[in-house]
């Protein structure tokens, strides 16, 4: 290793002769990165390659040798798209992910907003008691909500498949779910937000809806894009909400149509591997075009 | 990719000066609450407390019939050898599965995450790598364990693993198919996808530590290790509590991944928590003592929020 | 300040969810509606059963004009108990196990035949005794028998010179004695999917302890350490062991059922028998290997006789068809399913095999299946799969406790005691 006097000396700029060296010094560390991101990356490329292969090609090779000779076909994702039904699923799944995540934003931007800049008495305490919320686990919810949807529908309409018979359920359960942890973010975002600006409204005499329509969101976009994304992606991949919730096979979002495909004569990779990379599609597209947003969404999501 | 530490997820709210702009303003507030107050409290406080009443009762399909008292619980952690075995040595279960799950889980993914976060920095592909490792992240646990299985599938034609055990010269292993090895098949598959968030956290809270106290300390004659050891680490506790927090509560609930690699199997050498819950309410119908296995993961929660509770009432106090 | 607020919001949470929960409470009755037009049939059935099971309800449709929706779930009990707890069940489900028929109809989920405005002891004529008890709740039938299969058949391949069809137990050891230096195994068995297991043991427990104590047993009315049970168990490793079995014990342990029809089957068989159900038979032909020729290379003999005061048992599977939902179009479905027209498509499709009287021989399309139903319906004592008659998950557990007693024999006593408690509690709800 050279000195530290050297290094600093040579920094400005390194002769290719040090720079060599400095590669060589640092070759275990490139060694364990590249050897690491290999073993992350096989499994997913084993799913991509496979999903591509003909069935018995699967059953007889490993997706490792079909590189050597070449046979892909899009069979596989006919017939899952198709004859599994996993098109109408992905439609699903979409009907499923976004209204359960603009409902949440919408009341818990409301919630966050009186959290933050109006006063009431016991604020401080709800809103500890919502933070303690976050973390309760769904199961503890299950078989009440059923219940309470069925007498819901009843009362309403006389109906008692009102919401369990339609995606109303899960977007309601995956709403209250998600609003504490959705509050908290909003509220701590809210706060920071400049209060001389929304002083200055009040004095102009705005009121509050006017505030958190003109000012508050268009300035809190950030935010909601972050929480927005991270509650999508939470929606589009969750399964036990959707086995619990969704009861209509002809509603089933894309996670319970692929546990639907593992039969008992066997494990069909044809048909799992395409279902599911059709089911990562999405993420994957998420994660490239909104990094940023995602990546500060899961960041904040580390308290849920 | 730019990142904020969760340290500052929370920032101070400035209450002092905020109470001398608002009046008193209850009435005004709340329009704005009562949506999302009401949905709480209707189908998240009320179906918990419901849920605690049903964990005394027999609930059988599903509906309220007749106190037992705490004969759930008391079957649940004695009686049960799925839930909690305590006759064999050692002991054996879904706890003790999920037991597993929170040590080797999140000791896995705290010290891969680490270690990924800390190397990465020192490389210019640094951007390229932490992609690598993020994008399962952001995958289903759905298609995490569909892609696992084709891993670990037992034909050495299909699996890669067992393909490599084969060149190797040894026999194949059924993963998930036998009772010894399943569980850390399960956890590792798991570990697959959650390093990469670790590893984000970390990274962004090792971006905040400064270049110069870095540089200072190699001027000073200390090695890469004593950097990391005296001067990164130690300003990395605080993210890496959090991160521990959420990777405890993430394995609690710890669900799909098993549903779609083991249904709990084989012969439920591979049920959680989460899973006896499921088996018992959906499966069984015993509605009383699937409640009871979900107040179970309630009580294990509990130290989770009161810590959640803790760390924020010291910014927002009463009021 | 916080204690107090968390006290008044206790109070009223509490008092809403005694609002919920007393709302919640409320029964419902029934008389015969009319109906909407459409049924909804909920099962587990994919595949070649699914699509047997369509053109008995096109045939319906034909008949009646009642359109039907068949919706399918694998998973088929979480479906149903979570739609029964939303208050939004199919109307009409098939139900795999007759130990959930007891479990909903006393939960008064099932609608039963009378409430659907249906005369019982007109549909239940169509079938003989064995087959209305398991539809038949404390004196109250709760639907129809859609379809049965035998479980009392050991696999062979007739063109295998060193295999003849055995009537007795001894024969039986004899055979395998002398097949264990045969370069095949003498026996395959998917041990890792453990109902292969339970199957086996339910065969010669039915043999050798006989019908009524079989019925005590998986009833909860015997314990499972009993010593006729020990007996049996000691009869499965004499038969199913490291000599006998392909790759030996870990072998099976690691050997699925299709995986051993595989072994049995196959272009390249590695065993001489394979003790499964009827429906082996349509799965090698439909998914393992369509070349076989059946009663040429593949074939059955039923279980030989281990006691012959017990005779021979049939044990055997079924599922049921039951109304969640009263109306007028769902009773005519449920009475349509039990019609002796109905049974004939379906078997025609060599899909399955009806308990119902009026089928004939000729209704079915290959002598397996023609075999199987014959046995079915002249099955002096039938008795039903014991470990689908164990309550919630205890079957699973039974077939892990069988995975572990072939593994290690010796440990069978203390794995009973052990089974036994755990018995006592699922019995007791």
């Amino acid at each position: 290793m050279t000195t530290a006097a050297e290094t600093i000396a040579v920094r400005p700029r390194q002769t290719a002769a040090a720079r060599t060296l400095g590669f060589i010094s640092r070759a275990p560390v490139h060694f364990s990165l590249i050897a690491i991101a290999v073993i992350w990356l096989v499994p997913t490329i084993g799913l991509a390659v496979t999903s591509f292969r003909p069935r018995p090609d699967i059953a007889s090779s490993g997706w490792w040798t079909s590189f050597s000779h070449w046979d892909f076909t899009l069979k596989n994702y006919d017939l899952v798209l198709n004859a599994n039904k996993m098109a109408p699923s992905f439609l699903n799944s979409a009907l499923i992910a976004i209204p359960s995540t603009l409902l949440p934003l919408f009341f818990g931007a409301l919630a966050a907003f009186a959290f933050s800049w109006i006063r009431f008495p016991f604020r401080d305490t709800i809103f500890l008691s919502l933070v303690a919320l976050m973390v309760v686990p769904v199961q503890a919810a299950f078989v009440p909500t059923l219940v309470e949807f069925q007498d819901i529908g009843e009362y309403l309409t006389g109906r008692k498949d009102l919401i369990t018979g339609t995606y109303a359920g899960l977007w309601i359960a995956h709403t209250v779910f998600a609003l504490p942890f959705c509050i908290f973010l909003l509220r701590n975002f809210f706060i920071t937000l400049p209060r001389d600006l929304i002083e200055a409204a009040r004095v102009d005499g705005a009121s509050n809806w006017r505030i958190f329509f003109k000012i508050v969101l268009p300035l809190s976009v950030p935010a909601l894009a972050s929480f927005g994304i991270f509650q999508f992606l939470w929606v589009w991949n969750d399964l036990l909400m959707a086995l619990v919730y969704i009861q209509e096979p002809d509603l089933w979002p894309m996670t319970i149509r692929i546990s639907q495909l593992l039969s008992t004569y066997g494990v069909e990779f044809n048909l799992l591997s395409s279902g599911a990379f059709l089911l990562m599609i999405v993420p994957l597209l998420v994660f490239f075009a909104l990094q940023r947003y995602f990546v500060q969404g899961l960041l904040a999501g580390s308290v849920k | 990719m730019s990142a904020t530490a969760p340290g500052s997820i929370v920032a101070k709210p400035p209450r002092r000066r905020l109470a001398s702009v608002v009046g008193r303003e209850g009435f005004h507030a709340l329009p704005f609450l009562l949506p999302a107050l009401f949905l709480v409290t209707a189908f998240m406080v009320v179906p918990v407390i419901w849920t605690i009443a049903l964990s005394f009762n027999t609930g059988a399909g599903l509906r309220f019939r007749r106190w037992v008292g705490f004969d759930n619980f008391e079957r649940l952690l004695t009686r049960d050898h799925r839930f909690l075995n305590r006759d064999t040595f050692p002991w054996t279960g879904a706890v003790i599965n999920n037991f597993r799950w929170v040590v080797l889980y999140t000791g896995l993914c705290l010290v891969l995450g680490l270690i990924t976060a800390v190397l990465a920095t020192r490389v210019r592909y640094e951007a390229v790598f932490k992609s690598i490792i993020f994008v399962p992240m952001a995958i289903s646990a759905t298609a995490v364990a569909v892609i696992w299985l084709l891993v670990y599938a037992p034909d050495p034609q299909i699996g890669v693993v067992n393909a490599l055990i084969d060149g190797a010269g040894g026999s194949p292993v059924s993963w998930v198919g036998q009772a010894n090895t399943v569980n850390y098949a399960l956890i590792l598959a798991y570990v697959w996808a959650s390093t990469g968030f670790v590893m984000i956290v970390l990274s962004a809270a090792l971006k905040g530590i400064s270049q110069e106290v870095i540089e200072a300390a190699r001027t000073d004659g200390a090695t890469e290790w004593d950097i990391f050891r005296r001067v990164q680490l130690p300003l990395l506790s605080l993210p890496i509590a959090v991160v521990t927090v959420w990777l405890i509560i993430n394995v609690i609930k710890v669900f799909d991944i098993v549903y779609i690699m083991t249904k709990g199997g084989p012969g439920g050498a591979s049920r959680v928590i989460a899973y006896s819950f499921f088996v018992e309410t959906f499966e069984s119908g015993k509605g009383g003592y699937g409640a009871a296995v979900a107040v179970f993961m309630l009580i294990l929660i509990i130290p989770v929020m009161i810590l959640n509770i803790r760390r924020f009432r010291s910014e927002a106090v009463t009021g | 300040m916080i204690r107090r607020y968390g006290l008044r919001l206790a109070a009223l949470t509490l008092a809403v969810s005694l609002a919920v929960v007393a709302a919640a409470c409320g029964g419902g009755g029934g008389e015969t509606k009319k109906g909407t037009g459409t049924v909804s049939v909920l099962s587990l059935w994919g595949g070649s059963e699914q699509e047997a099971f369509q053109k008995v309800l096109t045939a319906f449709t034909q008949e009646t004009g009642i359109k039907t929706k068949y919706e399918s779930a694998r998973d088929f009990l979480p479906v149903i108990r979570s739609r029964i707890a939303a208050g939004n069940p199919p109307m009409v489900a098939i139900i795999p196990r007759p130990g959930i028929v007891t479990d909903l109809a006393n939960e008064g989920s099932l609608i039963s035949l009378e409430d659907l405005g249906l005369d019982p002891d007109k549909i239940n004529a169509n079938y003989s005794k064995a087959w209305t008890d398991l539809t038949t709740v404390d004196g109250t039938a709760y639907g129809v028998v859609a379809k049965a299969n035998s479980k009392s058949v050991i696999w062979y391949r007739p063109d295998d010179p060193k295999v003849q069809p055995v009537k007795t137990w001894d024969e039986l050891i004899a055979l395998t004695d002398k097949l264990k230096s045969d370069p095949l195994k003498p026996w395959t068995i998917g041990a890792k999917d453990s109902w292969n297991l339970t199957d086996f043991f339910e065969n010669i427990y039915a043999r050798s302890a006989g019908p009524d104590k079989y019925k005590q047993l998986f009833g909860g009315d015997l314990s499972f350490d009993d010593q006729s049970v020990k007996d049996a168990l000691k009869m499965m490793t004499d038969v199913l062991n490291n000599q006998t079995l392909v790759g030996g014990v870990d072998g099976a342990l690691g050997t699925t059922f299709v995986d051993a029809i595989g072994q049995e089957f196959s272009t390249n068989p590695k065993a001489h028998l394979f003790a499964e159900g009827g429906f082996v038979g349509g799965i090698t032909l439909s998914d393992v290997n369509p070349k076989r020729k059946p009663g040429k290379d593949m074939d059955f003999f039923e279980w030989p006789t281990i006691d012959e005061a017990n005779g021979n048992p049939l044990v055997g599977g079924g599922d049921i068809t039951a109304a969640f939902v009263n109306n007028e179009d769902v009773a005519k479905l449920i009475e349509y399913l039990s019609s002796p027209e109905a049974g004939k498509i379906w078997v025609s499709t060599g899909a399955i095999v009806s308990p119902n009287k009026g089928v004939a021989a000729d209704a079915y399309p290959n002598p397996l299946v023609r075999k199987e139903a014959d046995q079915v319906k002249n099955a002096e004592v039938f008795v039903f799969d014991g470990s689908d008659l164990l309550p919630g998950a205890l079957g699973d557990d039974w077939g892990t406790l069988l995975q572990s007693v072939l593994k290690s024999p010796s440990k069978a006593d203390k794995e009973l005691t052990s089974f036994q408690t755990q018995a006592k509690d699922a019995f007791a709800g």
